[in-house]
């Protein structure tokens, strides 16, 4: 009789053993699968081809969206005004680097300055030279005139 | 000491000189001004002012230079001495230089500050007129015979004679006025002592210059006699 109970015992255990998941045997897990390819989409609706719309379309467009939602317009002016404030304080540096900067005009004032009066130098010594070139050659003259009317 | 003076005061004028180009672009500072409502003033110059310090300068230069023509014409009129005669020559001709570098700068300036190269305003058609009564006198001296002397002595003198109605002669809208309420007279210290290092280095390249050409014209005047002498002697031809 012990023996048959023990028996059941065990033939109990192993089949509790057999059953998958269970903690006293951890079972192999599968290799990770590639995920299985989803489930197929319905294909989204083809995007219709955007007429090109005139300027004045576009702004018609603009104006009715910013007519229809306050605060979408709210924002567009917003940006606007940010952009026209950048772009006007870019343009009043620039303009105020460029007039506090102008160095073309003095550059231009100082070379005609320095040119003039390098060219009235060379003029004075180009003349020199030559007063003294004529004045050898007028003494030469006069002193073999002398000489000779000796 | 003579040989010595032109080299000295060569030098001191670039020593000078170089100073002055010291203040005025790195001492002293951009001129812009405000409106008494805080606004710029629109007759702010910023960078182009740096033009003032040399331009005003040489235009002082070139009075000073016809002035002494003139004195020195005057005298030489009166005692026919031809020594004057050479400094009133020799000033002319640093005059005329003077004058170029004044016009020329001054119009530049009008480029920048008015947008206009020039225009018929009375100080720069005074400025003009000056400039073409000193080359005159350089084209007197040299085509008009033997009395081109006295003729070109009259006119520095009608030159010089000019020359306080160019100080005091200014249109609207242009040169600012000249005198006590004069821009050279109220400067600040920065500009005020750019303004003095570029007068006193200009001062000495004025003086370099009419004693060089004075040396210049006593030299003609030498060769001038010589080779009348040599046509006396029937050397020359």
């Amino acid at each position: 009789m012990k023996k048959l109970i023990l028996l059941v015992i065990l033939g109990l255990a192993g089949s509790a053993a057999a059953q998958p998941g269970s903690a006293a045997q951890p079972v192999a897990q599968p290799a990770a699968q590639p995920a299985p390819p989803p489930a197929e989409q319905p294909a989204p609706p083809a995007v219709p081809p955007v007429p090109k719309a005139s300027a004045e379309e576009l702004r018609k467009t603009c104006a009715d969206a910013m007519n229809a939602d306050p605060a979408f317009a709210k924002s567009i002016v917003e940006t606007v005004d940010k952009q026209i404030d950048q772009k006007t304080i870019d343009a009043h540096n620039a303009a105020a680097a460029q007039i506090a900067e102008n160095e073309r005009h003095v550059i231009y004032a100082y070379a005609a300055m320095w040119i003039l009066a390098a060219a009235f130098v060379v003029f004075l010594w180009w003349r020199q030279q030559a007063l003294k070139a004529e004045l050898a050659q007028l003494r030469r003259d006069l002193d073999a005139a002398a000489k000779e009317s000796k | 000491m003579k040989r010595f003076t032109v080299p000295v005061l060569a030098a001191l004028s670039a020593l000078t000189l170089a100073v002055a180009i010291h203040y005025v672009f790195i001492k002293a500072p951009l001129q812009y001004s405000f409106t008494a409502e805080g606004m710029l003033n629109g007759s702010s110059l910023f960078f182009n002012q740096k033009i003032f310090y040399f331009h005003v300068t040489q235009a002082f230069m070139l009075f000073v230079a016809v002035g002494l023509a003139g004195v020195a014409s005057a005298i030489f009129l009166k005692t026919r001495n031809p020594k004057w005669d050479d400094i009133a020559a020799a000033s002319v001709d640093v005059a005329v230089m003077f004058g170029a570098v004044v016009l020329a700068t001054g119009s530049i300036w009008a480029k920048a500050a008015w947008d206009t190269w020039w225009n018929w305003e009375p100080r720069l058609t005074m400025s003009l007129l000056l400039w073409l009564i000193l080359v005159g006198y350089w084209l007197v001296r040299k085509f008009a015979g033997p009395s081109a002397d006295r003729v070109a002595a009259g006119m520095a003198i009608f030159g010089m004679v000019g020359v306080p109605f160019i100080y005091k002669m200014v249109g609207e809208d242009s040169h600012p006025p000249s005198g006590m309420e004069g821009v050279v007279m109220n400067l600040g210290t920065e500009y005020k002592l750019a303004f003095l290092f570029s007068s006193i280095g200009f001062l000495l390249w004025f003086l370099t210059l009419v004693i060089v050409r004075v040396q210049g014209t006593r030299a003609e005047r030498e060769a001038r006699e010589l080779r009348e002498r040599g046509l006396d002697l029937g050397v020359l031809q």
